[in-house]
């Protein structure tokens, strides 16, 4: 386990080098320059070049880059402020390093991802598990039917309906908000709630879809039907038997989807104005702030690639025939 | 609008309408309709320019009158949807910034809105408005009593003094030029020259430049007259910032607060608390009120949703407002349409003047840039970004956010045609020889771009020009029209002014000696007569004079010159809670004036 775990982290660094590289000269190389949105109303060639070097733009590229990859070690000074390490550059946008508005947005990032999570996985496989239990029924037409109806369903159009519906017209529910868990759990779940369901509603359908195929394939299989033919009872035989075996598909697209989440859920964050990373990786972009753009991505990067480590390593957990070698 | 460098957002930039995040504006008469105004229906900028008086001591001496049926106490949401880039004043140069800063910062002087809705400079830590002698050259001002920083020290002229060297150190590139090249003598960068380092290294500006012969005085001596100067120093980049307190780079997160407000917590992008300061003496403020325990601000919020918040009134919706945030085009039928809305509505202008430049070095003909003007359709250049609520057809250059507006000016029958007159465009070709000139018609890439271009395109054909329409892509737009050798003939852009004189409009975008890559002289008009006006009308003492002056030169402009064809004056509409009381459009920071504020019980 231990030599998978270095092997796999050494290959994260790699791939995470090959995608700071990548969008480094990507978003650096857009013909567009930062310094001139910086200057001021009255701005002349002489004020553009002091601000280019204030932001150390005026330095070759590979330069900036190496400057931008040691600082992250090494910590940076730029006229404009200082960078403590890890400076992951440091926003003219914001007049701040970006490591520290990283670390402030991530928890709102982690809530929705958390809950979001939760409410989809349990909804999801209930409702899949439910369709294979009960398959063929109107049950499982029912819920087969809804799914493929909700996976249709955008979060943009999901979202401001909601809205609509619960908080602007008949005021059930209050604004939808971020509280941090520790400064008021109440306020911070109740504030959440609508993003949750919300942004479980793309993810549910594909989880109630996919425990169903795969709970229908498992129950077919021979070993299955070995359990069955041995006298097991339908619930041992469809929990310990089938289930177990559907699960690898799941906690595959369950890790890639926190990854995915962990790096920013920008639909849902903008429709509800929740300041996580999403919201901060649009605005970002718009402001062209690349410092920024630059950290969001690495940071996004990070996640998708520990938890697609994550999902491997719970392979071995879950099916002992995976071999961690 | 105005150029791309000033808007923080790329799509914002070439859009042109209500993108927040713009330059600082002038301000003007007439402004919000007074306190009234958010009683009844929204309320409209005056149409007719007002001079704005530079006010004396009585006038400057607070506290502000009250405003009526005002209370204090409660918390006001206000959704914005920019997050604050810089709270160091001299970084400050754009309106949601301006709008904080008026709660938070004080300058010498400042703006104050009369019970009419007029608006004069007043003194604001200073005594009045500044006493001038030596032809305009020299401005005296003296600080007011019990003027304080939030820490409690009092603000002396020392602090000033710092405030005006450090805008020359060089991590300091946000803000407005104006006073130091002003001091200087120069135009463009050089300025810093004067005080290379700031104060930061134990150099100061001599006294022949600026003078503080002790705690309460500031003198300016200027090598030209600069009769604007109570206007400039009303700016929020020239609020003051405590010489003790310094920090450098770190003060634009951190500022020291003379206002009513000072910032108890701050996270960019994301939300920022003002509570009460209590070291502010309203005695000495006759600008602003402190009505609000706190204003819980958050960011990220798009126009459709500020809007659609704001006009469910639902639950804490209700003590909710939005500084800057504009309703968005979708939304204004909606709410203008609706009693209930429309009275929470306050309108006004913007101080930016759409226009469609002609590229002087390619139409060369005057009669050609004649029928240009008659053709041009410009209620279809402002239907796409919603019409009326947005703007107002224009027919001259100077707005009604600026002194020597003329309402019915109209050289062209714009305003009388706003459709366009092509029969008469092609009159006026077909006598010049010149049927069936090329044009190459640049226009921004964007939904309303693409809208405006059409009909823009069709009536110049219609007038007998073979149009050639060129789309640009929004986010870099105003940097290839900005090229000198664009190889485009006619482009659409708009620019605002600083202060409520055309002193900040018309010589950067018609002094030909300025004509350079990514200056504003986007239609490189060099004309003699131009320039040496543009000198000559900035050092008029006299207000009406000069207002008089500049409102002649844009006559000659459009009239004997023509490199330009005016299209609309911008405006913008904006929606409160019902619990939000003393709601007013200021022309200062052009959107709801924050200082008069209150929660209705």
């Amino acid at each position: 386990m231990l030599r998978f775990l270095v092997r796999r982290t050494l290959g994260a660094i790699v791939i995470l080098l090959l995608i700071s590289a990548f969008t480094f000269f990507l978003f650096y190389a857009v013909p567009r320059d930062p310094a001139l949105l910086a200057c001021g109303k009255n701005c002349d060639s002489e004020s553009v070049a002091l601000i280019r070097h204030n932001m150390g733009l005026d330095d070759p590229i590979p330069v900036q880059y190496w400057e931008y990859m040691s600082g992250i070690v090494t910590g940076r000074d730029f006229a404009a402020g200082s960078c403590p390490a890890p400076c992951l550059g440091y926003s003219f946008d914001d007049s701040a390093p970006v490591w520290d508005t990283l670390v402030d947005r991530f928890p709102t990032t982690l809530s929705l991802a958390l809950g979001g999570g939760a409410v989809f996985l349990t909804v999801g496989l209930g409702a899949g598990l439910i369709a294979a239990w009960k398959r063929g029924t109107w049950v499982d037409k029912t819920f087969s039917s809804l799914s493929l109806v909700l996976s249709s369903m955008q979060i943009y159009f999901v979202g401001p309906l909601v809205l609509a519906l619960l908080v602007y017209n008949n005021e059930i529910l209050g604004q939808p908000s971020y509280v941090p868990f520790t400064e008021n759990p109440v306020e911070w779940f109740s504030g959440l709630l609508i993003p949750w369901c919300v942004l479980s509603v793309i993810f549910t359908a594909n989880y109630t879809r996919m425990a169903r195929a795969t709970m229908i394939e498992q129950l077919q299989e021979e070993h299955v039907r070995m359990a069955r033919a041995k006298g097991m009872s339908g619930r041992t035989v469809f929990f310990r038997y089938a289930w177990r075996g559907s699960l690898i598909p799941i906690v595959t697209i369950f890790g890639v989807d926190m990854g995915s989440l962990f790096g920013g859920a920008i639909i849902t964050e903008a429709t509800f104005a929740l300041p996580g990373l999403g919201t901060l990786a649009v605005d970002s972009v718009q402001e062209l702030d690349l410092p920024m753009t630059m950290g969001v991505m690495l940071f996004a990067a990070t996640m998708i690639v520990i938890f697609n480590i994550i999902v491997d390593a719970t392979y071995a957990l879950i099916d002992p025939r995976v071999r961690l070698s | 609008m105005l150029s791309l460098i000033y808007t923080r957002r790329l799509r914002a930039a070439a859009v042109g309408l209500s993108v927040g995040a713009l330059v600082l504006t002038g301000c003007s008469s007439g402004g919000g309709g007074g306190p009234e105004a958010s009683e009844d229906s929204p309320s409209e900028s005056a149409p007719e320019q007002a001079q704005i008086a530079f006010a004396d001591a009585k006038a400057s001496t607070g506290p502000a009158p009250e405003v009526p049926g005002a209370t204090p106490g409660g918390t006001i949401r206000v959704l914005q949807r920019d997050s604050y880039s810089h709270l160091d004043p001299a970084q400050i140069y754009v309106s949601d910034e301006m709008s904080l800063a008026t709660l938070i910062h004080r300058g010498l002087t400042g703006y104050r809105m009369n019970e009419d809705g007029t608006y004069a400079v007043v003194g604001d830590l200073a005594t009045d408005s500044g006493q001038v002698s030596d032809g305009g050259r020299t401005w005296t001002y003296r600080l007011k009593d019990g003027i304080k920083w939030q820490d409690g020290t009092p603000i002396t002229a020392q602090d000033v003094r710092h405030t005006f060297e450090r805008q020359f150190a060089p991590f300091l590139t946000s803000g407005p030029t104006f006073v130091q090249q002003w001091l200087a003598g120069v135009n463009g960068a050089e300025f810093r020259n004067l005080l290379k380092d700031g104060p930061y290294q134990g150099k100061h500006l001599g006294n022949d430049v600026l003078e503080t012969p002790n705690d309460s005085t500031v003198v300016f001596h200027f090598k030209d007259p600069q009769p604007d100067l109570p206007f400039a120093l009303a700016m929020a980049g020239y609020s003051v910032v405590p010489k003790a307190k310094d920090t450098k780079q770190k003060y634009d997160r951190a500022p020291v607060a003379s206002g009513p407000y000072k910032i108890a917590d701050f996270k960019a992008n994301k939300s920022m608390t003002l509570v009460k300061n209590p070291e502010w003496d309203p005695k000495t403020d006759v600008i602003r009120h402190q009505y609000v325990d706190k204003f819980a601000i958050t960011f990220n919020h798009q126009y459709e949703d500020s809007s659609k918040r704001l006009l469910s009134d639902s639950g804490e919706n209700k003590t909710a407002i939005s500084f800057n945030n504009s309703v968005d085009a979708a939304s204004l039928p909606k709410v203008l349409g609706d009693a209930e809305a429309k009275k929470r509505t306050v309108s006004g202008f913007q101080p930016y003047v759409g226009q469609f430049a002609m590229n002087m070095d390619r139409l060369k003909d005057k009669r050609v840039r004649e029928a240009i003007a008659y053709a041009l359709p410009i209620k279809s250049v402002l239907q796409p970004y919603g019409g009326p609520p947005s703007g107002q057809l224009a027919g001259g250059l100077i707005s009604p956010t600026q002194a020597g507006y003329q309402k019915d000016y109209d050289p062209y029958d714009k305003l009388k045609k706003p459709e366009g007159d092509p029969a008469r465009a092609k009159k006026v070709l077909e006598e010049a020889g010149k049927v069936g000139t090329k044009l190459t018609f640049a226009y921004v890439n964007t939904p309303e771009g693409q809208q405006y271009s059409v009909s823009v395109a069709s009536a110049l054909e219609k007038a007998g020009f073979d149009v050639q329409r060129k789309d640009l892509p929004a986010d870099t737009y105003y940097d290839r029209i900005g090229t000198v050798d664009n190889g485009y003939d006619i482009y659409h852009h708009s620019w605002g002014a600083d202060w409520p004189s055309a002193s900040t409009v018309i010589p950067p975008l018609f002094d030909g000696r300025a004509i350079a890559d990514g200056a504003k002289n986007y239609s490189h008009v060099n004309d003699p007569k131009i320039n040496s006006e543009i000198d000559r009308i900035k050092k008029i003492t006299d207000q009406k004079k000069a207002a008089d002056a500049w409102f002649e030169l844009n006559k000659y402009i459009l009239e004997d010159v023509l490199p330009a064809v005016p299209t609309y004056y911008f405006k913008h509409v904006q929606l409160h809670g019902s619990k939000v009381g003393g709601v007013v459009f200021s022309d200062v920071v052009n959107g709801v004036d924050p200082t008069r504020l209150y929660v209705v019980r």
